[in-house]
């Protein structure tokens, strides 16, 4: 199948860059304040805007020559720019360029040097190790205006210096209209820590970008299908620890988990409201599977559907008022909407004959559904990840020949996808920007890694 | 679809029952020798089976705690393997039970009638070839459905207990076509 660009109704630019609102917000901030005074904005005023601006992130340079001072720079230098380039927002001057212009300043940068590579935005970092506190210290000049556009200075522990380029990326980013993805995590279950059948399924969390993995449950059972709090603190999932698979809501800075559907059959595929309030899920409680919604803790379940076929898969619109599931109730699993009360029940998809795993585009701007479909029927049976523009019902094919791909989910500004492919023998999370145009295997360690959600 | 078989026992007792006159037509079971007789077939509105030791019944002795029975098996493994009642296949994407599912199924009642302590755990599978939510749904499916023969055949449902396990534990974790025949399957965990 072709891909198709979707077309918001807010943006007629198929791949709007940075901030068409936000630049008409600038221009009544200048205008209101050219009457009263004479100074600059404030940095926390300007704002980047436009798809053609050309980033230089020169190396880190760290404010002591000791070693550990060069290798938080080393680290620092590499994940910021990976970071930057990773949100697909802006466009950079190489760096094989930068060894051509004179040493910089970082005190004072010469704007001329930076402006004859191409450069519309400079990030100048510096970083110096003391004991066990890292400092890094990052200024964001235009180049054409010679303004400093955010200045700030991170103080922390040395643990982790990625975290440190994760906050200074966002930080960036959220001078445009967008909110930045270096500090998100991605749960997923994997049975890397198996040692022996029956294998286990455990749930871990990792940045966004596949590092800093952690290990969430410890009960060599089937921990599965793992979905976050908007909060970040809770990861709703689906555990066989207690023999009948049943929803659990893991505190995972508590280190504790508690059972939300004692007693009330199998219950599977758990989805947090965008307000954190309720848990919608899975149940064959009254017979087959039905969706049900929930109090977060569990009181209140209450059923939404009611059809002899297959109901599951419940996942919230933005607003919470709808929401997406799977069914087969007319021969087929489809994918079908209906509001968050169970009535006006419609189907979305039409192409193809198993349609699964419905992800609503938590972002606004990008009225859209991802999900796992099987796009070309006969032959031997794969699956691939696809996009259903909400207003035209186009779809659009964001994997293609990756071998199998299932389970989508968005990055909480919408403009990612995060899922998982079988890559020979295993599976992998994958990661893919909207259009499916940069796809990734991320590095997430050993094993089968599967049922990827991205957190807050 | 074909009609649902029913065991000469069910039909014994539904007619010792009163209820005579159906129109369904008896089965050959596979394993004449066996048939118990029918008195020894529970109906399927049994009272649940009594957690205190059985003290009377034409084959029933009070059993000790943990001691050896006259109707001594031996439960699956730890793995949750090699238990006394096969397995029974599915077609791809299918939940309905076939004729030779139905036959296993019809011993695997007899012995559960043979075997009154026992519990049983079914547990229904996929094959990877389909989406993990959907999979978790259609194993829950087949698992439901042996439950529900099962019961038709006289076994008391507080008896049997199901799990979807959808794909994700295949018996034979390759990707060609053998493997994905053995992993649609519903298993059958026995405990006492």
């Amino acid at each position: 199948m072709a891909r198709t660009e979707s077309r918001s109704r807010l943006f007629s630019n198929p791949r709007p860059r940075v901030a068409l609102v936000l630049a008409a917000a600038l221009a009544a901030v200048w205008s209101a304040r050219a009457g009263s005074a004479q100074a600059p904005p404030s940095n926390s005023q300007i704002i980047i805007t436009g798809g053609g601006q050309r980033f230089a992130v020169p190396d880190c340079i760290p404010r002591a020559g000791d070693e550990a001072s060069r290798e938080a720079c080393r680290t620092i230098t590499q994940v910021l720019r990976n970071d930057l380039k990773f949100e697909g927002l802006f466009q950079f001057v190489p760096e094989s360029l930068f060894s051509a212009l004179p040493p910089l300043n970082p005190e004072n940068p010469n704007f001329e040097d930076w402006r004859s590579v191409g450069a519309n935005i400079l990030v100048i970092t510096r970083a110096q190790v003391t004991g066990g506190e890292l400092v890094l210290e990052v200024r964001v000049f235009s180049v054409d205006s010679k303004q400093v556009m955010l200045m700030r200075r991170y103080p922390g522990r040395t643990d982790n210096p990625r975290s440190f380029a994760h906050i200074a990326s966002d930080d960036i980013v959220a001078l445009t209209q967008y909110r930045g993805v270096a500090r998100t995590k991605i749960a997923f279950t994997s049975d890397r820590d198996a040692t022996k059948p029956p294998r286990g399924k455990e749930l871990y969390i990792v940045d966004y970008d596949g590092f800093n993995a952690k290990r969430i449950t410890v009960n060599n059972s089937l921990n599965i299908l793992p979905a976050w709090s908007p909060d970040g603190r809770s990861l709703a999932y689906t555990s066989y620890r207690q023999g009948s698979p049943a929803i659990f809501v893991a505190r995972i800075f508590e280190g504790r988990s508690d059972n939300i559907t004692k007693g009330d059959g199998q219950a599977f595929a758990p989805s947090f409201s965008p307000d954190g309030k309720q848990i919608a899920y899975a149940s064959n409680k009254t017979g087959n599977m039905e969706i049900w919604v929930a109090n977060a803790d569990g009181s209140g379940a209450r059923r939404i559907t009611s059809n002899p076929g297959i109901d599951t898969a419940p996942a919230w619109s933005p607003t919470g008022q709808e929401i997406a599931f799977n069914s087969d109730r007319a021969g087929t699993p489809q994918i079908y909407v209906m509001d968050s009360e169970g009535l006006n029940v419609r189907r979305l998809t039409t192409v193809g004959n198993w349609n699964d795993a419905p992800a609503w585009n938590p972002s606004k701007e990008y009225p859209e559904i991802a999900y796992t479909a099987r796009l070309e029927v006969g032959g031997p049976v794969s699956f691939d990840i696809a996009v259903i523009d909400l207003a035209t019902r186009q779809v659009r094919q964001v994997t293609s020949g990756r071998g199998s791909c299932e389970y989508p989910s968005w990055a909480p500004n919408g403009r990612h996808l995060v899922f998982s492919c079988r890559r020979g023998n295993t599976w992998q999370i994958t990661v893919s920007d909207r259009e499916g145009r940069a796809i990734d295997t991320l590095s997430a360690g050993a094993g089968n890694n599967v049922y990827p959600d991205w957190g807050p | 679809m074909k009609r649902q078989t029913v065991p000469v026992v069910l039909v014994a007792l539904v007619l010792l029952a009163g209820c005579g006159g159906t129109k369904r037509k008896p089965a050959v079971l596979t394993d004449p020798a066996a048939r118990p007789s029918a008195g020894a077939y529970p109906p399927a509105t049994a009272t649940p089976e009594p957690e205190q030791p059985v003290t009377e019944g034409p084959d029933t002795t009070a059993i000790p705690a943990g001691g050896p029975t006259g109707e001594d098996f031996t439960p699956n493994d730890a793995s949750g393997e090699n238990g006394p009642l096969e397995d029974i296949r599915f077609e791809y994407d299918k939940a309905e039970l076939s004729d030779e599912a139905r036959a296993t199924l019809e011993k695997h009642g007899l012995w559960l009638q043979n075997h009154r302590t026992a519990k049983l755990t079914i547990e229904g599978h996929c094959d990877e070839r389909g989406t993990v939510d959907y999979n978790l749904a259609l194993g829950d499916k087949r698992a439901r459905a042996v439950k529900d023969y099962l019961a038709s055949l006289g076994v008391a449902g507080d008896r049997m207990h199901t799990v979807s396990l959808g794909k994700e534990r295949p018996l034979d974790p390759a990707s060609n076509d053998q493997a994905f025949a053995k992993n649609r399957r519903a298993h059958f965990v026995v405990s006492r």
